[in-house]
Formats: structure tokens, sequence, C-alpha cells
């Protein structure tokens, strides 16, 4: 691997970040987090020549084109429609080396994780996958996120990869992002002009793609409480058992009104079923109000089979992903029923 | 457009005039001929390139060596001390855990950050640890041995 | 026990101490003062005309040292078996598959060499593609090579005992098919060459490879200087498994720009090379017909087989052979017919992956196997030790088998992993998700011949006693790729000479230094073995005829032990030569004082009367095998055998496998060192498990790998892998040395039929396309489950 030219630029402060982000907008410029994803989409292609309409193939300055795949590391980058290539669903900026990168390793005051004033946590942006494992606090209120980086990538990936960053990317299958959307969390955009609050199940829009402005760092995610009866679980499905990008991803929340049910309140999350990750938004109305016995919980993950649009591609039909939502989703739901029903 | 770094590398202070886009890999390969620690993939697929970045192993192909400025690098050429294999190196050896070797550096420095953490782990966790770091010669099962061996737990 | 004091132990490697610290050298970590990096230009299309080629961009961007192409190289065809020779160094009319290498540029750093290579323009004309090997050989199929017509690389049809016969004596007849994926053999060290041209012309150059001497012999053929002008060193290795046995464009180019600039050149693949290049594993599409009587006897097999070998030929004539020549063996096979045939497509090259060609064939006449057991009722390990060969038994296609621990292996397996126990009714299998499966492999312990025609040694070893005395070098051009030769020779030396592993000193994988075919084949345990032992006792005669000379006793009544020079006849004065050794000596320190004549002094005393000490040994096989056409491939001095019984616990909702052991028995003759006997069957099982389970380069519609990476090439982890238990079964191999044979491809043979076969039991369905993903047991069971309901 060989990068290409840029320079590096090292802020103190989030608004310096900021303020860098909008100065450079226009020459091409991308945050450095972890690296994990960024350094390896940003490499020199192997494969350079100049070719007629070599359909799919990567542009690349001087005109060259690459046939390097774009399979960045940790997460599903199906095909738009099947039978296409792989390459073209190259994000924009890819197409163009940045000329700056800003790196965030000297902003410690994002990498934290703590109570917020409702109950809630909120987890600093650069909190590594790693660190995030590693929380019993994480583990016990929000479950689903700590088997979320169970198995997302490596030790490795997780020792550098952050939080921040695994949700910023913004691929369908994104082992972290996905049981943020389940959790309904928050995402803390700071800009120039100022800060917003945003839900992550709208961040995403397309693979790579979000709602973030060009001046706009994601600093914070913020999950709400988790209530007394309430349980989550995630589960990444995969050929390997590490080193891997989900076939499928499948996060769910359930808050209960009491041990036993009735659901209060349920959220289903689905990874590398479509272009972004989802919220099967089908689900509450099934289940919300009942007792989640075994029937309600059938009749839910056949709703969230419903609700995704998978595609084929190298790492799994749609017809497998299709089935395996449902199944997962019925196993997820059971799980978590039972964990709402022991949370104390 | 070098810009002027400094670090620790294996206990002693180097700076160090670096490109930006230099990774901590080509630094400790090309400026400081640390080859011990191993380039596989370039991508972090396969973890020959493990090094410890304050205590924590990292893969240095995707680590910029602007990213450590200021922070201690342990590398597979510190284990050793006055000349003798310290226990996990020597476990290594006298289990058979080495073949090619290619993946030996790698291994040594992610196990070497788990034994830190825990001293005594179990074997899932030693697989679970070393999950990111490939080998194609032995199967694993003599680098867990190995590694069981230190963790003073491979009596059953 | 064994009487040795080495062999047959657990000595640790003598590589691993500097591997483990890191001061082990690999090619990419050499450097050399003024060194110049080259890039090669790879073809992004996987069939097309090249029209013109223009440089001159990339010959005028500053720091480009040279930009060669095949006005450079010439065009002459070079290869792996002479009657293929298919390949030109660079691309001048055609390219054949993404990657296929056009141009070459050496310049001061690897960023330079990159853009230059961006800027070297070709006009293509793109031509249709040929990417499935099934439909390569119809008609109307664009040809890839005018020598390969209808795209048939390479043909073997035979037909051994009577195929007639056999069906007529079966009982049970099926047939059955399997599928497999190209792969990649996914070492870890990326290919990488150093190359350098001294002041008289020499050729050195240093290279991850696997088969030095061959290397030699191609860049001298294709580079057109004399062999003796090439020098090839092999640095540390890390994995080789085949596809480094054959040499590279990226060996022919960077030699060829180091002729070009008078400079140093260095060349490392990127990780994406290393799956362009490929020459790993082929695609294999077998049909089976296996006809069996009620007793279990095996009555014939019935064979097909193509294989998608990609573009070019490389070792893969010897592949459609092996695929057909090691299904004689390990059980008795009277009647065998194998028509195999292998298609060039356009995707990379295959080659000589562990265990050669004969890997899926294997897996499916296992499995062949288990299903003939189940239709009679029979456990498959009742029905495999029914058949199986013994030793001084020969196979139907001519393979004689001097040592055959099968019967052993295969017991030990079943007891070990209590297969009784889990699988108790014979033949019923339990569908709950939970299954045990078993499978045997045979292997060659050493190509019979070379892979070119030649009368030559296999290897030859020089083994050299210090002038000083005290130690050994031996020199030899064995290839240790991390398999661990050096470690055996070093062994063998020691054992003969009764030294420590110390005081040998191994130089090895140089050409300078003595012939060696190289790491291929499990060939250099059996065949170096033989050489170095020859050579070490070459030594022994001649110290100890020296110091028996001085004595005035019988050489015959001396020998070797614990560094110490033995009496086997009662005390002897040796008090002059001591004296001789130590006036010698003043002044240093830590001499010799006990009350034996030592090594040291001995073999400085032998030196004194003869000077320089040399010992030299060498070996090829006798000649092996049949006269029928091909019947070259598949022999061997001996064979090989191993049993495995692999557990697997399936998910019958996701279709996830979880392997939870694997038992393996491998016969190896006799363990030179049983850490490493081991260590190659427990690396057999992780290759055929991934094989079997995760393994598959896979492409687009354009012939481009879509996974060329090691994230997505999935290799299994350290949490994929179960307890892998190997056992070592020890035949005593008449023909080897000490009795000792194969184990480095042996062991991977029965992996993936045991996982097959226990699949099968946990789940009530086969799956005839590898790999077994989640995916595809889902829908196998989704299949049986509708052809029940439609049955109803």
């Amino acid at each position: 691997m060989i990068l290409p030219q840029f320079d590096v630029l090292v802020p103190e402060t989030v608004n310096e970040a900021c303020a860098m982000l909008a100065e450079h907008a226009e020459h091409g410029v991308r945050v450095l987090a972890g690296g994990t994803d960024l350094l390896v989409n940003l490499r020199r292609p192997i494969i350079t020549q100049h070719v007629p309409r070599c359909d799919g193939c990567r542009t690349h300055p001087e005109g060259a084109v690459s046939s390097t795949i774009d399979c960045t590391m940790w997460e599903s980058e199906p095909l738009m429609a099947s039978g296409g290539s792989l390459r073209t669903l190259l994000r924009d900026q890819e197409k163009t080396s940045p000329e700056f990168l800003v790196s965030l390793h000297k902003l410690k005051e994002l990498k934290n994780i703590r109570r917020s004033d409702d109950g809630g946590l909120r987890i600093g942006a650069l909190t590594t996958l790693a660190e995030i494992q590693r929380s019993p606090e994480i583990r016990q209120d929000y479950t689903a996120l700590a088997e979320g980086t169970d198995n997302l990538g490596s030790p490795l990936v997780r020792n550098r990869g952050t939080l921040g960053g695994n949700i910023v990317n913004a691929r369908p299958a994104a082992d972290a992002a996905v049981p943020t959307i389940g959790l309904g969390a928050m995402l803390t955009l700071h800009g120039k002009s100022g800060t917003r609050s945003v839900p992550a199940e709208g961040f995403p829009t397309a693979p790579g793609k979000t709602i973030i402005e060009p001046d706009e760092l994601l600093t914070e995610i913020v999950y709400p409480l988790s209530p007394t009866y309430s349980g989550s679980a995630y589960y990444k499905l995969a050929n390997r058992k590490a080193l891997e990008i989900s076939t499928v991803g499948v996060a769910v929340w359930v808050i209960l009104e009491k041990p036993g049910g009735p659901v209060a309140d349920v959220r289903v999350a689905l990874g590398a079923v479509g272009p972004t990750p989802i919220l099967a938004k089908s689900v509450p109305a099934v289940l919300i109000g009942k007792v989640p016995d075994k029937a309600a919980i059938a009749e839910a993950a056949e709703a969230a089979a419903g609700d995704c649009r998978p595609i084929d591609d190298h790492r799994g039909s749609a017809w497998y992903r299709v089935q395996m939502v449902e199944v997962l989703t019925g196993r997820l739901l059971k799980i978590a029923v039972e964990r709402a029903g022991t949370t104390t | 457009m070098k810009k002027i770094i400094s670090l620790t590398v294996n206990g002693v202070e180097h700076e160090l005039a670096v490109e930006p886009r230099r990774s901590l890999l080509e630094l400790l390969r090309e400026d400081l001929g640390l080859t011990g620690t191993h380039k596989g993939c370039g991508i972090g697929d396969c973890g020959t390139c493990t090094v410890l970045v304050d205590g924590v192993a990292t893969f240095s192909c995707l680590t910029l060596a602007i990213q450590v400025e200021g922070c201690s690098i342990e590398t597979v050429e510190s284990l050793a001390e006055n000349g003798r294999l310290n226990e996990l190196q020597q476990a290594f050896v006298d289990q058979g855990a080495i073949q090619c070797g290619f993946c030996t550096p790698g291994m040594l420095m992610t196990s070497t950050e788990l034994l830190r953490r825990n001293p005594h782990p179990q074997e899932p966790e030693i697989r679970r640890a070393i999950s990111g770091n490939l080998c194609r010669c032995t199967g694993y099962q003599k680098i867990v041995e190995a590694i069981k061996t230190v963790a003073g737990e491979n009596d059953e | 026990m064994s009487d040795y004091k080495l062999l047959n132990t657990r000595a640790p490697r003598v590589d691993a101490v500097d591997k483990a610290t890191g001061r082990a050298v690999y090619t990419d970590d050499l450097k050399r003062s003024g060194m110049l990096y080259a890039a090669l230009l790879h073809s992004p299309l996987a069939h097309a005309r090249i029209l013109n080629i223009d440089t001159s961009r990339a010959q005028k961007l500053p720091g480009v040292k040279a930009v060669v192409t095949h006005h450079e190289a010439g065009i002459e065809p070079y290869g792996v078996s002479p009657a293929r020779y298919d390949e030109t160094i660079f691309c001048h009319d055609r390219v054949r598959y993404v990657g296929d290498e056009i141009a070459a540029v050496a310049a001061v750093d690897l960023d330079t060499a990159l853009q230059a290579v961006s800027l070297i323009k070709v006009d293509f004309e793109e031509l249709p593609l040929v990417l499935d090997g099934l439909t390569a050989m119809d008609e109307g199929q664009p040809q890839l090579h005018e020598m390969y017509e209808k795209n048939i690389c390479a043909e073997v049809n035979w037909h051994f005992g009577d195929i007639e016969q056999g069906r007529k004596e079966a009982d049970l007849i099926r047939t059955d098919r399997l599928t497999s994926k190209m792969q990649d053999a996914a070492f870890l060290e990326p290919q990488s060459v150093l190359a350098e041209v001294d002041s008289h012309g020499n050729l050195t150059m240093w290279s991850s490879t696997q088969a030095p001497h061959y290397v030699q012999r191609t860049l001298a053929m294709a580079l057109k200087i004399p062999l003796h002008k090439v020098r090839v060193i092999k640095p540390a290795v890390g994995g080789g498994f085949g596809p480094k046995a054959s040499c590279s464009t990226g060996e022919l180019a960077t030699c060829l720009l180091a002729m070009k600039t008078g400079k140093p050149v260095k060349l490392t693949f990127d990780r994406e090379q290393v799956f362009l290049h490929s020459r790993a594993r082929h695609q294999f599409f077998h049909t089976m017909t296996t006809g069996i009587k009620k007793d279990g006897t095996l009555s014939f097999l019935e064979h097909q087989c193509i294989l998608d070998g990609g573009a070019y030929a490389s070792f893969g004539i010897a592949t459609v052979y092996y695929a057909g020549s090691l299904l004689g063996g390990p059980y008795r096979l009277k009647n065998m017919k194998y028509d195999g045939r292998r298609v060039v497509t356009n995707k990379p090259a295959c080659g000589a992956q562990r265990g050669h060609g004969a890997v899926i064939a294997r897996a499916l006449f296992e499995v062949q196997l288990d299903r003939l057991a189940e239709e009679l009722g029979m456990d498959p390990i009742e029905l495999r030790l029914r058949n199986v060969m013994e030793a001084g038994e020969t196979t139907c296609n001519e393979l004689f088998v001097s040592s055959f621990g099968m019967r052993e292996a295969l017991e030990a397996v079943r007891d070990s992993a209590t297969w009784r126990q889990k699988r108790s009714q014979a033949g019923r299998i339990r569908r709950n998700g939970k299954g045990i499966g078993a499978a045997c492999g045979f292997f060659v312990s050493g190509a019979g011949y070379p892979i070119y025609r030649s009368q030559t040694y296999h290897c030859t070893v020089i083994t050299k006693v210090d002038d000083v005395g005290g130690g050994v070098t031996v020199m030899s051009g064995a290839a240790d790729i991390g398999q661990g030769s050096d470690t055996v020779l070093a062994m063998i030396t020691a054992e003969e000479l009764g030294l420590s592993l110390d005081d040998v000193k191994i130089t090895s994988g140089d050409t300078a230094l003595s012939v060696d075919l190289g790491a291929y084949s499990s060939r250099t345990t059996l065949m170096t073995g033989h050489a170095c032992r020859e050579a070490a006792q070459d030594v022994k005669r001649q110290i100890l005829a020296a110091v028996g000379g001085r004595l005035g006793v019988p050489p015959e009544t001396l020998d070797l032990r614990d560094g110490l020079v033995v009496s086997l006849a009662g005390d002897i004065d040796f008090s002059a030569l001591r004296e001789e050794y130590l006036k010698e000596h003043k002044g240093f320190r830590d001499l010799p004082s006990g009350p034996q004549l030592t090594f040291r002094e001995a073999s400085r005393i032998a030196f004194l009367e003869l000077g320089s000490i040399v010992g030299t040994g060498k070996y090829k096989p006798p000649k092996l095998g049949g006269s029928f056409k091909g019947a070259t491939v598949g022999t061997s001095p001996a064979f090989g055998c191993s049993a495995q019984i692999a557990e697997v616990n399936i998910d019958l909702e996701t279709g996830e496998v979880t392997v939870d052991r694997i038992t393996g028995a491998h016969d190896c003759g006799f363990a030179i060192n049983m850490t490493q006997v081991e260590g190659q069957m427990q690396g057999s099982m992780m290759m055929g498990m991934g094989e079997a389970l995760m393994e598959q380069v896979q492409y687009d519609q354009k012939g481009r790998i879509v996974n060329a990476n090691l994230a997505e090439y999935k290799i299994p982890t350290s949490l994929d892998m179960p307890h892998l238990e190997a056992i070592v079964v020890e035949s005593n191999e008449p023909h080897g040395p000490y009795g000792a044979k194969e184990v480095g491809e042996g062991a991977i043979m029965p992996v993936i039929p045991s996982i097959l076969n226990a699949i099968y039991d946990a789940t009530g369905v086969r799956i005839e396309e590898l790999p077994i993903t989640p995916e595809r047991i889902i829908a196998a069971l989704h299949a049986a489950k509708n052809a029940l309901l439609d049955s109803k």
C-alpha cells in the first residue's frame, strides 16, 4: 500500500477542527480518526491504466483508473443493483485524493464515556470500539452496543477504530452504527456556526454518505436512558468469527411495562440489508402493547423481514438476508425480552 | 512538506522528519531499520505489523507517524532483555508456535498486550485476543498453547 | 523408543529465536546502497489485444531509471513444463487476465515508479472473455492461445484395470459431483525480489521463493544468460504453500531492470498483486462414479474432471495428472478410469498448492465412500478399513507403497475421537445440527521426477568441517519456507556427528551451494534428508579415519557421540593428540580437559592430517512408476497417508458452522521432529478447513477479482479454528532416511471431506459446491424441505 501525498492538520480543539474543515472544504479534506477505513480507501491503486470505457472502474487523478476493490474493511458495500460492479458505488469524495487530512488524535475531550443528566449515556466520538467493548456500564445498560463491538473487525480494529468513525463512515453493515440506531441514540454535530443534535437513524443517506455538513464534526453520541424493564441485543451474522463484514446485522431494543410484558416500546435496526443501516419501521406496531410471547415475536420478526430491502452481492444473496433478518430478529427479541425482565 | 515529530521507540527517544503520509510501519522499517515489524497486507487485514502504541496493540500500517507524536512505541525488538528471550518468546520457541515466522512479531505484540491486561487468560480469551493476527502455518494450535504456557494454565 | 539423541525429539527450530526477536531477514528487509524500486504495469482488462504501448511519458518522469516492455525483454516463450511454454516476460500482442504484466519501471523510489507506471499509455482492443471453465471448450468460445485448441491446455485419459468388469461386479453404483473455487495460498509474506548484477556480469537474485533451482533455470533461459551466471538466494520466507514454486514475472522483470540499470532493484508485491499473480489452487469440477460390492469392497472408479487453470499453464500440467493419479491409494482399487482436462480462461493462472491437484478429487471420493456406506448401512470407517492398502502393495496405476500406516491412522482417530460413542448407529445420520465425519488421504513423499526431463540428482548436500575444528557447516540448496527443513538438516547432521544443534550451522536456499529441486511435493525431508545424512556420514568417516590413523586404532572401533570421540574397543591413549591441540591454543580459555577426546580436538587433528574436510551427499529416486503416458506424475519413493475426524455444530436456522474439533492422524514414517510434524498437520487442517468453509477467489463479470485482500478472502482466524489434535503414526519407511517420509501436504487430504461428511451428519443435506457457506447450507435445507413437501 502506498498513500498519495497529502498534508495532515492537527487541531487542538473541536472548534479549530471545524474551522480547518471549513477552510479546506473546497480543496478536499477528510477527517482522520482511527484511520481503519480512511487510509485504506485513500491508498494508491495497483492497477493504473487508461482504458477505453472500462465501466465501473474508479477514476483516479491523472485520468487513470483503478481496479482496486473498494471493500472498505469491515462494512458491507452492497451493490445498487444485482450484477453491478462493486466499484460503481464509490463515494464522490474518494474520486479525488484529499489535499488535507484533519487528524483528531489530540482531541482527548472526545474520548470519554459519561452519564448524561437525564440518566442516559454520552459517548465521545473518538472513544475506541475497544473501550466501549470493555465498559461494564455499556454492557449492562446498552448491551446491543457492547455486542455490536464484540465482533467488529478484530481486536486490532477495535483498538484503533472509533465509535464516531464507524457511524460517520456510513457503511450499511457498520456493527456499532446498527445498535446505535436500534438504541435510539442522538448524534451531536458540531460545526462552525454551532451545534445540532440529530437522530442516528436519519444520519446516513447512502453508502458512505450522511447529512453531515462539510464543516461539521460528529462529537458525541447520546444514548437515551435505559428504563428499568428494558433489554437489548445485537447479532452479527458472517462467514467467519473475526475479521468480518456482516452478512446481516440485527439490533433489538425492548422496553417492557413490567417483567413478562406487555411491550412498552421496541426498536429493531438492521445492517447490510439496505444502502444504509435501517430501522425496521413496522415492528413497533406489531409488538407494542402485546405480551411478547412466541407468536407475537414471530409476527414481529416477519414484519422486520418485510421492512428490509437487501440486494445480492458477493457476501450473500438477498434471499438469504431476508430469511436471516427474520430468524435473527425473532431470536434477539426473545433474548432482549429476557434481559428486560431481569434488569434491576 | 516534512514535519518534525518526536516519539519513543523501544525506550529510545527519536526526533524525525517525516512526510505527513508516512505510516508508523514505514517509519519503523525504513527510517529506524526495525524490520522485525512486517508488512503482510498494508491495510489492516493481517496483523503482521502490530506494535504497541502506549501499550495498545496497534497496526502500524494504518497509523500515520504524525498520529503517534509523543507516544511510546514498542516493537518485537524490545522484548528480549540482555540478549535473552522473555518468557513469551521462549514459550513460542519451545512450543513450536513459530513456523514461517512472518506473523510471529505481531502475534507476540498482541499477546504481550493481552498478558499485561490479564496475566492469566483462559483459552477463549486468548483466541479472541489474537483473532486479528492471521497465521497460515500453525492452525493457531501451538500459538495458543504457547500463550497458555505463559498464562500458567496449561495444566489440564 | 529410538536410540537417537536428537531425532524423534521436540528440538526447537534452529531459526526460531531469530524469528521471535525480529532478527530473521526476509527479502523485503534487505536494502542495498543505491537501490532502485520497481513497479509493474498490470493489465486492467481480462482479454484484449495490445495495439500500442507508449512509454515516452514514463521515461521522461524525473527519477525513472528504466522502463522495460517486451521490446527489451523479448518474446521468447517460457513456462514451467517444457511442452507448454506459453508465457512471455511481458505481454506483447495480447493480455489474458486482469493483472497480466505489460511493463516494468525502475525508479529512485516506489512513488516515482508507481507514478511512471500510470503514465504508460496502452491502447487496447477489448476481446470477448472466457471466464467459465465448464464452457471454455465449447464451440464458438474465443481462444486464448493458438497452441491450445478449444482452450484445452492438457488432457489426460487413463484406464487402469477394467472398468466394465468392475461395473459388472458392483452391487451398488452411484455418481456424485463436487465443484470448488479458485483458491489463494494466502501466505503472509507477499513475494519480494531484490536483484543485482556484479562487475563480472553475475546476476544475484534474493527472492521469496520455494524453488531456487527452478527459478535459476527460468531466469537464465528467459533472460538469455548462462546458468552459472545466475545465483538465486532465498532469505527467510514467510510461507509458500505452492505458488512460490514457479518463477514470477516479478522476479524476471526485476532482474531485467537490474541488468538494464546496473543497480540493485527491489520489487515487493502488494497484497493485491499476490492475488493477481496467483499460481494457486485451480478450480475443479469433478464427477465420479464409484461401484462397490455388498461387503464393502470397492470395485471401480470412473472419474472425470475439468480444471479451470486461468490464463497460463504454470504447474497446471502436473495438476491435471495429480487430480487423477492420487486416487490410486489408499484403498485397494483395481479398476480406475480418469479423464481430465485442464482449460485456460481469462483469469490469473493457477498452479500448485498444498496437496497439489488431489485435494478436491480426494474430497469427492471420500464423500462418495460415505454415501455408499450409508446406502449399504455400513459404518463409514468400517467401510474404509475393509479397503485400505497395506505396505508392499501396488496401486492400479503402478504406485508402490513401501510403508503404509493407513489402518493404524484410521483406528487411531476413530478411538481418539470416540467415534463409536458419537456415531453409534452405523449408516444413520443425526440431522440435529451436531455432526461427525471421517475421511482418509494419500500423498506423495517427493515427486519421483523433476519438472524438466533430466537425470539430475534431486539434491546434493555439502557438509564442511570447520578448519579450526569444533563445528560443521551444512551447505544445501534446500528451501526452508517455514516448514522447518533447515531444522531437519541440522538435526540429521548433529545426530550423525554426535554434535549439539548449536555446533551445526545451516546455510541453505542458495543455488551457489548445491542443487536442490526445492520445497514442493513434500520432498525435502526424504530426499534432502538422505543427501544430508550421506554428507554427514562422509565427514564422520574422514574424521574417524584420520584420528584412528593417528591413534593407531581401526576407525571402525571409534564413534562420535555427545561431542566426543568414543572408543568401542576399550580405553585408548589419546594424550598425544590432546597435547598437540593444547600446544596450538596457548592462551585460549575453555580448552578440552575431560577424560575423552572431544570432537573439537578430533576435527582439528583431522584437518591437520587431511586439510579441509568436506563430506558430500546426493539423492535421486530410482526409476519409478509405469510406462503409460503421464506415468511419472504421482510417482514417489514413498507415500504418506492420513485419517481425520471432524466434529461440527451447525445452526440449522442460520447455517453457521462451528468446527468443534479436528482429530487427525498422519503416517510420516518417522518423525524427525515431533513438534514440526504436528505443526505441518495442524497447518494443513487450517488450510483445508478454510477451503471447505470460506475461502474462494471471487470474480466479477469482467474477470476482476472482487476480494483481492485478506479481509474478504477469508482464511480461518484463531476464533474459527477448533482444538486440533495431531496423532503421529510412524510406519518406518524403508526408502526414507531413518524411516521418514512426508507430512507437509498429505495431512490436508482428509480435512475437506471429513468436514463435508460431518456437515451431512449434522444436517442431512449434501452440498456439491465449495465453500460451504452458511447460505449454501440454508439453501440446501430449504431445497430438501421443498422436495419433501413435493413428494407428499
